[in-house]
């Protein structure tokens, strides 16, 4: 029995990734930038200064608070500096940049040693000090997603290898490459929640990527494989858990209502990593595709430029219009290639200029395909024309706050109407809406 | 080095407006092609005449308001080829070209162009056309492959007897120009399922309702099959009732909509003055549509009647 | 001095009913006759004058007693004058042009109820003096009358193939029918309010424009 949900769109470029099949090989280069608010939540405070002497695995930014996780160096070398550059945030983002000297000489490391028989209370602590957030894009610290309050209860974990979106191959070859270390993650975490139940879900558009999963599963307790449909946004958390396990996220809700959690492969792996060997977060698989010479899986260090990760890739092959961090349908363009990749950028996707050309929307002719591939259930369309008319009562009125900007309305509407981002912007002039308001009526209580 | 910045999705479908509408005419080639080797030449210059009237009445309207010129989006060209579909052979070429005007001015730009339009174009032009002109509009000739200058029966569904299944699907029977040819119709129809340009739901639904609906007051299965395959039931299903912009888009909206026109059409056949009844069936579903997407409630992923949970 | 004034302000009432204020273009009151009796330009004509004629006779009657009539009975008291022509409207409709009389049918009597003669009589005519009453009655009247005679013509020319009745296209025009139906004049009558609308703001645009320049 394949999962699926309703609702969907299937983009052609899926099938034809350069890098299916390519295998993972290890870049490390010669400076990196390493970002301090890579996590959703506080930003990490960096507690190194320029000049100083870092080793692989040092703490070089401290955690502020329960929503943050600490950065940790991802080679050894030079501080070269402690300075904000600029982000695909609208501000400047606080960064350390290290001269590599490629001693990779680490930190005194504490593993804990086989996840089956691990302390469990000791494993949530662990992956805060790994510094590990959820490595699937959004990048929200794992440890608070794990932290369950006394009333929760969770009695399913689903590993995400769904990799839905396009382009990307970096979950596909992590779980080719690395199949015990995600069961042995998946273990951990299931241990800890004492969870019966772990499902690796993975699209059925990579049978080699189940099997392998299944063979490493195979034995280990409570584990299951499960393929689904392929079909975008099979990935994406609540698609995910309608499909694994017919439960719907409530509005406006976390999958813990409905006790469950979700955790991409990377993250798993990274857990095990943590849990086993002891080493912190400092280095992901990252698909490097589009208009590259050499189209690639590359293991980089965290902090790695792009312009250094595309002359790995044998550098552009044809000018390049757009870069993208992620894939095709949800990725983040970014200004320059001296930006650094974070412990989320699954891939980098380069466009010439022609595909990377910004569309010129139509007027809408109601055709409704909006409103069928929309995973939700909403009607973009509708929510399109109050977000254009700034009517942010209307946008919320008709679920707006729902919408998970998966882009498939975007993607399918034939008059190339800008629909996704139109509903991003309402929402956050919502988001900012709603925190003014509550910010005033903290003022007015105070007085 | 200046990258641009645009918002996600990088990629777009291939399916844009004007290949919409272009699958729609290719989809339509076929029951024009059956049209013109069933009437002859006349039928030829009918729909060249309604297809290049709509498109001029475009541009001239685009030219005039001064607006961006679309008419390669092809959406004219549709509603023009559509009228020149559903007018008998017979009637003259002014009378083709006042109806594309009046489907492109009136009923789609004075609303406000593609997508706003609250009737289907083609067919409240057809309805005028009929209202002005009714005995230029309800002579149908009688099918041969002889020229159909002279001979003209009454309407086909007046004279229904004594017709054979195999006539009807062949399109041995008179009728408007696109509506007689069933099988070229059903091609069609695959065409756009294949192409995706449309959903079986609508098309499917309105036949079945009308099929079911007839076999409930007629109790004839003989009577119910040749109802659905006469006259521009078939037609209407494919091609009309599916308009975009004047059909209801959620699934359960688009149902009741398809019902409406199937047991509409059955209605004004049984009891109705005219004969057909299928452009007043899917006028009147066309008014409802937007009430219909409005009052049914959507099935959102995560929204419950029970809101409080989602507070607590 | 004044006399002038008062010219100018006369001039201007009287306009007002035919163009600013029109009431079928631009006041869009009394529809109902509007749409009912225009399948002909004589029909639309002989409506227009009927209504002149009441609205005229009836604003200078309530003119007149505008100060004798307590406010809180004043609309049943507009409606026993309105009556009271219509009545001899429809008398003298029936004896010298019974035609006209038999093509207006019920609409006639139903001027009794037309909004444009009540909305006058409750605007103008029980807050002005006689003769500025009396104008804007005429006025009105006469807007009414042009704005009927236009889409009567319209309707006629296009549905019978023909202009007061008498013939113009010959016998080779096939008339189109749906403009003499009822249809045809909820159509007629939305496209030419469109293309007022339309005219009126780009004259005012322009207005704009000049005045800014």
């Amino acid at each position: 029995m394949k999962g699926t949900f309703r609702g969907g769109v299937h983009p052609s470029h899926k099938s034809k990734n350069p890098t299916r099949g390519v295998k993972t090989r290890e870049y490390v280069s010669d400076t990196v930038k390493i970002i301090m608010n890579m996590n959703i939540g506080a930003p990490a405070k960096p507690c190194v200064k320029k000049g100083d002497q870092v080793r692989v695995g040092q703490v070089i930014g401290e955690a502020q608070g329960f929503m943050s996780v600490p950065v940790h160096a991802s080679v050894s070398g030079t501080v070269l500096a402690v300075e904000p550059i600029p982000y695909l945030t609208e501000a400047p983002s606080m960064a350390v940049t290290i001269q590599n000297d490629f001693r990779d000489e680490w930190v005194e490391l504490n593993p804990l040693g086989d996840v089956e028989h691990v302390d469990p209370a000791l494993v949530i602590p662990a992956i805060q000090n790994a510094g590990i957030c959820g490595m699937g894009g959004a990048c929200f610290p794992t440890h608070v997603k794990l932290s369950l309050k006394p009333d929760q209860k969770c009695d399913t974990i689903i590993v995400n290898g769904a990799e839905c979106e396009t382009h990307l191959t970096a979950d596909h070859r992590l779980m080719l490459e690395n199949s015990r270390r995600i069961v042995d993650g998946l273990r951990a975490v299931m241990r800890a929640l004492d969870v019966k139940n772990g499902v690796i879900a993975i699209e059925d558009n990579k049978p080699d990527a189940i099997a392998a999963m299944k063979q490493a599963s195979f034995g280990r307790q409570g584990v299951k494989v499960r393929p689904l449909r392929t079909k975008y946004p099979q990935g994406g958390e609540k698609q995910l858990i309608e499909a694994i396990t017919g439960r719907q996220v409530p509005s406006g809700g976390l999958p813990i209502q409905v006790n469950v959690v979700v955790l991409n492969v990377g993250t798993c792996a990274a857990i095990a990593d943590a849990i086993i060997d002891g080493k912190p977060l400092i280095s992901r698989i990252t698909t490097i595709t589009g208009c590259v010479r050499k189209p690639s899986n590359l293991r980089l260090r965290i902090g790695t430029l792009v312009e250094d990760l595309i002359g790995e890739c044998g550098g552009f092959s044809e000018d390049a219009g757009k870069i993208v961090f992620g894939g095709a349908m949800t990725g983040l363009p970014i200004p320059n290639t001296a930006v650094p990749i974070a412990k989320a950028t699954n891939g980098v996707v380069v466009y010439n200029k022609r595909d990377g050309a910004s569309v010129e929307e139509g007027p809408c002719i109601r055709c409704g395909k909006c409103v069928s591939v929309c995973p939700i259930g909403l009607n973009p369309f509708q929510i399109k024309a109050a977000a254009d008319a700034d009517d942010l009562e209307k946008c919320k009125a008709l679920h707006v706050m729902d919408c998970i900007l998966c882009g498939s309305c975007s993607f399918d509407c034939p008059s190339r109407r800008w629909l996704t981002a139109s509903f991003k912007n309402a929402k956050q002039k919502i988001t900012l809406q709603a925190k003014k308001a509550a910010a005033a009526q903290q003022g007015g209580t105070a007085k | 080095m200046s990258l641009i910045l645009s918002s996600a999705p990088h990629i777009r479908t291939g399916n844009t407006t004007a290949r919409l509408m272009g699958n729609v005419l290719i989809a339509l080639a076929p029951c024009a092609a059956a049209g013109v080797y069933f009437f002859g030449l006349r039928a030829a210059i009918v729909l060249a005449v309604s297809t290049a009237s709509a498109v001029l009445a475009e541009f001239v309207w685009q030219k005039l308001a001064r607006q961006k010129v679309r008419i390669s989006d092809l959406s004219a060209a549709v509603t023009g080829l559509l009228i020149g579909l559903i007018v008998s052979p017979t009637v003259p070429w002014w009378t083709v070209m006042i109806g594309s005007f009046f489907a492109i001015i009136v009923v789609k730009q004075l609303f406000g162009g593609v997508g706003d339009n609250f009737l289907n174009p083609a067919l409240a032009a057809r309805a005028v056309l009929l209202a002005s002109w009714p005995t230029r509009l309800t002579s149908h000739p009688a099918v041969g492959f002889n020229v159909v200058d002279t001979a003209s029966s009454a309407t086909p569904l007046a004279s229904m007897k004594g017709i054979s299944l195999n006539d009807l699907l062949f399109g041995q029977v008179g009728g408007a120009i696109g509506e007689t040819c069933k099988i070229a119709i059903l091609v069609g129809l695959l065409y756009l399922l294949i192409t995706r340009t449309i959903s079986w739901r609508i098309p499917v639904i309105t036949v079945g309702s009308a099929f079911l609906f007839n076999l409930a007051v007629s109790g004839s299965l003989n009577d119910s099959i040749t109802c659905i395959l006469s006259g521009g039931l078939l037609f209407g299903a494919v091609f009309m009732a599916t308009d975009y912009a004047t059909s209801p888009m959620q699934s359960y909206a688009q149902t009741i909509y398809s019902v409406l026109i199937g047991v509409i059409t059955v209605v004004i056949r049984r009891w109705g003055v005219y004969p057909e009844g299928v452009t007043y069936a899917i006028l009147i579903a066309n008014i409802v549509a937007p009430l219909l997407d409005r009052f049914i409630p959507q099935k959102i992923y995560g929204v419950t009647g029970k809101k409080k949970e989602v507070k607590a | 001095m004044s006399t002038a004034e008062k010219k100018q302000g006369l001039g201007k009432v009287f306009m007002n009913g035919i163009l600013d204020e029109n009431p079928t273009f631009r006041l869009v009151l009394g529809t109902c006759p509007t749409l009912a009796t225009t399948t002909s330009a004589t029909n639309g004509f002989g409506m227009g004058l009927s209504v002149t004629f009441v609205l005229l006779c009836s604003n200078i009657v309530i003119s007149l007693l505008r100060k004798f009539i307590p406010d809180k009975v004043r609309i049943p008291s507009f409606i026993v004058v309105i009556a009271a022509f219509v009545t001899i409207l429809k008398l003298l409709l029936q004896a010298y042009v019974p035609s006209l009389y038999s093509s207006l049918g019920i609409f006639l009597p139903l001027i009794v109820v037309n909004c444009i003669i009540l909305a006058r009589a409750e605007a103008f005519a029980s807050k002005h003096p006689v003769v500025e009453s009396a104008v804007d009655g005429l006025g009105m009247g006469l807007g009414f009358t042009i704005a009927l005679t236009l889409i009567g013509s319209i309707r006629e020319i296009l549905g019978s193939g023909s202009i007061f009745g008498i013939g113009i296209f010959g016998d080779s025009f096939e008339p189109m029918l749906i403009l003499v139906l009822a249809s045809g004049g909820f159509l007629s009558y939305g496209i030419l309010l469109g293309i007022i609308n339309a005219i009126t703001n780009h004259n005012r645009k322009a207005k704009l424009e000049k005045g800014e320049n």
